[in-house]
Parts: C-alpha cells; structure tokens; sequence
C-alpha cells in the first residue's frame, strides 16, 4: 500500500472534524510491517532491576528441560515463568515518539511512518522464587568422590559435572549455584564439582582431630602448612585443605594461614554418623556416645542437629533418630505432606527447620504455617497438623 | 537465553525503544488480505499530550502511561517453533525495551461522513 501523504492526513483530520491547530504538527501514519502477523515477537514483563540489566548488556537465561516448568535468571535471581492474558490487543511500534519526545525536539517533517512490529494479548509474567537447588545436589550426589584410591573413577560412566554443565541443568541463576556449591562443601576436582563421600569425608575430618589432638593445637587455631605436611602423605594436600575449609573459619595470623574449627558443624557431622547406622537411637544413650566422639574442648548441644535429627519426646524413652531436611521434597506442599506423614502433630520449634528453607523472599515460618497447616492445641502446647486426610 | 541484542540497536549501542498501543478489540485484516503493509490509523497528539487515534470511522482517545514494569520484546532466534506460552526454551534476543504505553480505551466515536446537505 502507498504511504499516506500529508494532504490525505489533513483530509480525514478534516473529515473527523477535528482541529488542527489544537494537535501537535507531527502525525504517525500507523501501518502493519511486514513480520507483524508472524507471531515471532512476545512481551516480557520485567521486574524491577531486570531492565537496569538489559540496558547495562546483561543476559537473561530461560532455564528448564522438558519435562520442568521454564524459569528466567538473570545473574543472581530466579523468576517463575507465567503467561498473562489481557483482553486488549498490545501492538509494539518502534520508532513512535512520546508528546514529550515531540515537543524537546521540534521535527523538520510532519509525517512519521511507523510500522508495527508485533502485536499479542498476551505477555509473560515473573514472579521471583526460590531457585531449584535441590537438582544440584542429586547430581552431585550420582557420584560421589571417595580419595584418589576409588576403583570407581576409572571404570565409571556416571557423569560428572563442569560448571558450564550445572548452568545448563539447574534452573537457578549462577550466583545461586555458585553459592550453593559452596553451601553443600562441593569441591572441584580436574575440572569437575563433586561432593565427597560422606565416609570418606569423616576419613579426612578424622584425620585432622586426630592430629590437632595429637599436637594440642588449639582448636582456634589450626595451621595449614602443618596439617599438609603431616597428613599430605596419607591423603590429597587437596583434600586436606578442603576439610579444613569447610569445617573451619580461614584467616590469617602473622603470614601463616589458620583454621578456627568449627563446633557446631564438627558436631553435627559425627552425630550424622552416629545416627545413619540404625533406624533410632536411645536419646540418653546417644548423648553419651556423642559427647564422648568428638574432639576434646568440643560441647555437643542438641540444637546443633536442626535440619538433621528429630527427636521424639513422646516415647519412654525418648529416641532421636536421622532426617536430613535435603531429603524431602522441595515443592512446599510435596513438603509438608511429608512431615505430616513422619510425624502427626508438630509444635513451631520442632518443624521450624524443616520448612525454613522453604520461605521466599519476606516471607515467614509462620506464614507458611499458616497457610500449609491447621494449629490446635496439645496439652497446653500449640501443635500443627495437616490441613488435609493423610492417605 | 535472552540476549540484549546490540547489533539490532541504534549507534549509540543502547537498547532500542519502542512504544507500546493498547486497544480494545481483535486486530483483524480487512477484506481478508494480508495484514502486512495494510494501514492501521493516524495517531496525532492534542497540544496537551492526549494521543488521539484515528481508525477507520472511529476516533479514539487515549491517555500516554509510564509503565510502572516496562516491557522487553523478546524475538525467538533460530528459526525454531514460534515462541508459545508453553514453550518459552530456546535463545532469544531482546529487541527493544518499552517503558511508555499509549492506552487507547474510551469508547469509539464513529466519524459521521454522511451528512445529509440542506437543500
């Protein structure tokens, strides 16, 4: 079609009755380009921060296989995916200037022809969620490292993992992989991440006690070079820095690198390997035996196996047994009809840190609760049940 | 992936930006054509910024909204599947961002173009 001119404009403006002198000079003969009907444009709606981001040259990624609802990352956050009707039609025109636009820069023409590019009534919306770490965990977890001296390595067809991989399978942004690799003490061995073998992991922890022991190093302060040449021929010098990594704090005191031993999670691994060789345990019974394995100087408390023990106060005696928060379903009420199935009534405290990780941004245990759980009361104490008939 | 593309953008190297026309109703070709290269309207402005849309025999009047969550217009790459609601996979380019909306929802006034001339 031939583009308008300037006169047909003045005629149907005349026709309309409309006044020019109340218009601004400029006219946008509107027409439908040529890869309108095409379908190949969508709108996505951006949250805050997101367009600072694409402006700055940053990507955004759409993450999920198949079978996976798609989320978008950008470097550090992850968006649920949804689309949105409208019951209007939005046509996206580029080159179309603002009144404001208009007025700063008095045009030398009068007539803009501006092709439009797309139009949809509908558009993706985001809304920002927890990243899906859990699938990070579960590959790792295919094969774990167990020391340089594994059978396994050489013979295995389990696949293992570079970061470019991670990025690809996990629907979380990088920085949240990153830190969560960090969070779960995955290390990289020849280019791969791996988790070590939990037994393997208390071989190498072992090690270390047992010569901070033999030493009477303070547990406050644990030297590196030290423990690498003494324990460098029984283990990886890799290896060893690696334990005291991840359980200790790293600094550094007159040029030399320490460890401050960290007692709450040295703890709360030997109670992990305590607990994972029977169903439950005699509560009493196991306080003894735990407070007795763990370095000299060390306390154990209960509280340091939150997330990993739950014990049952209701039984005479009262037993403790193993449940590991990283084993339940990540989906919230995949979750809580888990716990509801472990365990009938729960109080606040006792289920606080098997749902705490569960929280999306400024939201709380208790509103989580709230919506997930029914509250009653239990002999004077405030306990939560399902909301629903467990089958 | 959903890239900015640069090279789709003007020297200066920043995201194009384009506008936004909301209306009511379906787009449709007329007579059955093509709706490429078919004409939409013209749209003026008044002096104090009001977009006046004129379609066919209906005159619209709309207001310009600063969008509180601008817009990115995502263009599937690869010549792939077309970009559908259930299968947002695949790389993409962001074309342009919009940050401004020109919302056209008053009623329709029809243009009268028939008027009987007194004899």
């Amino acid at each position: 079609a031939a583009m308008r001119s300037r006169a047909e404009v003045d005629a149907t403006l005349q026709t309309a009755k409309l006044n020019p002198a109340e218009l601004l000079p400029v006219v946008h003969c509107l027409s439908f380009g040529p890869q309108a009907g095409g379908g190949e444009c969508c709108l996505l709606q951006l949250e805050p921060g997101l367009c600072a981001e694409l402006e700055a040259g940053h990507s955004l990624v759409i993450r999920g296989e198949k079978d996976e609802h798609a989320v978008l990352c950008s470097k550090d956050k992850t968006y649920d995916m949804k689309i949105a009707d409208t019951s209007n039609m939005l046509l996206f025109v580029p080159g179309c200037k603002t009144p404001e636009e208009l007025n700063a820069d008095p045009a030398s023409c009068n007539i803009i022809h501006s092709q439009i590019a797309g139009f949809s009534n509908n558009y993706w919306e985001l809304r920002r969620c927890r990243p899906k770490l859990k699938k990070l965990r579960k590959l790792l977890m295919e094969d774990p490292y167990d020391g340089p001296d594994s059978q396994k390595d050489q013979t295995s067809t389990f696949s293992k993992y570079t970061t470019e991989d991670l990025l690809s399978l996990i629907q979380a942004s990088e920085e949240e992989i990153l830190h969560q690799l960090q969070v779960i003490d995955a290390c990289k061995i020849e280019g791969y991440w791996r988790i070590l073998d939990f037994d393997y992991e208390m071989k190498l922890l072992n090690h270390v006690t047992q010569l901070i022991d033999s030493e009477s190093w303070p547990l406050s302060k644990v030297p590196l070079c030290a423990c690498l040449e003494e324990l460098g021929s029984l283990e990886p010098r890799e290896m060893i820095e690696h334990i005291l990594v991840s359980y200790g704090r790293k600094y550094v005191d007159a040029g030399e690198i320490f460890f401050e031993m960290r007692e709450d999670k040295i703890c709360r691994a030997i109670a992990q390997m305590l607990l994972q060789n029977a169903v439950k345990f005699n509560l009493s019974e196991f306080e003894e035996v735990w407070q007795q394995s763990v370095p000299e100087g060390m306390t154990t408390r209960l509280d340091q196996l939150q997330g990993l023990a739950l014990v049952d106060k209701s039984s005479r005696p009262e037993t403790i047994f193993l449940l590991k928060v990283e084993d339940l379903p990540e989906d919230n009420q995949e979750r809580f009809n888990s716990l509801f199935g472990i365990r009938e009534k729960w109080t606040e405290v006792d289920i606080t840190p098997y749902i705490q990780d569960l929280c999306a941004e400024k939201q709380t245990v208790g509103a989580l609760l709230t919506k997930y759980a029914r509250s009653s009361m239990l002999n004077g104490v405030k306990v939560y049940n399902s909301r629903r008939p467990i089958s | 992936w959903v890239t900015p593309s640069l090279s789709h953008s003007g020297a200066t190297g920043t995201l194009a930006q384009w506008v936004l026309l909301e209306l009511q109703g379906e787009v449709e070709p007329r007579q059955n054509g093509e709706l490429a290269g078919s004409l939409l309207g013209d749209l003026h402005y008044t002096c104090e910024g009001v977009p006046v849309l004129i379609v066919g025999h209906h005159i619209l009047y709309g207001k310009v909204v600063q969008l509180e969550k601008p817009f990115a217009v995502l263009v599937k790459q690869g010549g792939d599947p077309q970009p559908s609601p259930t299968e947002p996979h695949g790389h993409y380019t962001v074309t342009a961002l919009i940050k401004t909306k020109l919302l056209f929802k008053t009623r329709p006034k029809p243009i009268i173009t028939n008027v009987p001339k007194k004899v």
